[in-house]
């Protein structure tokens, strides 16, 4: 009888013990810095990069209109498994709305961020193509090349700051090309600080 | 005779301290520039004793609002430090537009600032939008 109290009292105990879930508020996170990057770094970085963008006049295009860009290859060189998206997914979509850049899904450092452009026009080359109204598929030479080309890196350096606590460095590095000149219209950088316990793991 | 010889002592202190001027646009910090009557060992710890406890902290002195050669609004935010000790906070700008809405957009982010202590600072910030026409701006506490 003994044993089943302390057992059912064990088990109530670890059960009170546990840390509840909850959601984040993304919009007035109170939440401690962390040494690794989340979403809050790579909010700050791709908005810090936007301004730069949009304050440094680079993509006002001569004569009027919108530049046609592509997102090449944005190099993730830090300890951590991420993906360059969550910067540049919020870039792509700013510029886009800002109305002075229409990106491209045609061609991209990735690979073509939309398959199906391509998958598309295998069908049209092929037996299936037949089964679809023609002037609905898409002809050739209909896609639009791309002006400019952004580009960049993710790196991190890790400094040892004194016996409990190391200091983490993250620097956001992009930069815009004209494709057709090779010249470069912009570039920035922007660093992100973190000082921590050496007991952190920033990967 | 001893009085007048005090008076004269401080007429001469004060002297060579209203000589000792700054340029405006340089700011040379206590404890690295010479010492004075209102700034010394002595009564350094009671001034910044006496600014904590009245908690002196930021004030906005300016906010200008422009648009750029691409049309975008910019604002530049003009401010100081009354305190003596280095401000560290977060800020977030909205962009409303002419209907007073507001503009939604990834740069509406909460950032980071800093102003050091007695010293002004400066904050830029461009409006990803052309319908963006004003503005708010909010503050936090740096976590």
């Amino acid at each position: 009888m003994r044993t089943k109290i302390i057992i059912t009292l064990a088990g109530l105990l670890l059960t009170g013990c546990a840390t509840e879930t909850a959601n984040i508020d993304v919009v007035h996170d109170d939440g401690k810095a962390v040494m690794a990057l989340d979403y809050r770094d790579f909010a700050q970085a791709a908005s810090e990069m936007i301004q730069s963008m949009i304050s440094s006049g680079a993509l006002k295009k001569p004569g009027g209109g919108r530049y046609v860009m592509t997102t090449a290859r944005v190099t993730n060189d830090t300890m951590q498994r991420i993906d360059t998206d969550q910067l540049m997914a919020k870039i792509e979509e700013e510029l886009m709305n800002s109305g002075q850049v229409v990106m491209t899904s045609a061609v991209g450092g990735k690979g073509a961020p939309d398959e199906m452009i391509y998958d598309m026009r295998d069908i049209r080359d092929s037996a299936t193509g037949d089964e679809f109204k023609q002037e609905t598929l898409a002809g050739k030479k209909t896609l639009i090349a791309p002006e400019l080309s952004i580009a960049g890196k993710i790196f991190q350096r890790n400094i040892r700051y004194d016996n409990n606590r190391q200091q983490v460095e993250y620097y956001f590095q992009l930069r815009i090309t004209d494709l057709t000149t090779g010249l470069r219209f912009w570039q920035k950088e922007s660093i992100i600080g973190k000082r921590g316990s050496n007991k952190s793991v920033t990967w | 005779m001893k009085t007048i010889t005090n008076i004269l002592l401080l007429v001469l202190a004060f002297t060579f301290t209203a000589c000792d001027q700054q340029p405006a646009k340089i700011h040379v910090r206590e404890g690295i520039r010479s010492d004075d009557l209102a700034s010394n060992i002595v009564t350094r710890p009671v001034a910044h004793a006496f600014s904590a406890l009245i908690g002196e902290g930021i004030e906005i002195d300016k906010a200008i609002l422009m648009n750029n050669d691409s049309g975008f609004l910019e604002l530049n935010i003009n401010g100081h430090n009354r305190s003596y000790n280095t401000k560290r906070f977060r800020y977030r700008i909205e962009w409303l537009d002419a209907n007073g809405l507001m503009v939604q957009t990834k740069t509406s982010t909460w950032l980071p600032a800093s102003a050091t202590g007695k010293s002004s600072f400066s904050l830029k910030a461009v409006a990803p939008r052309v319908e963006a026409v004003n503005f708010r701006m909010d503050t936090r506490k740096w976590e």
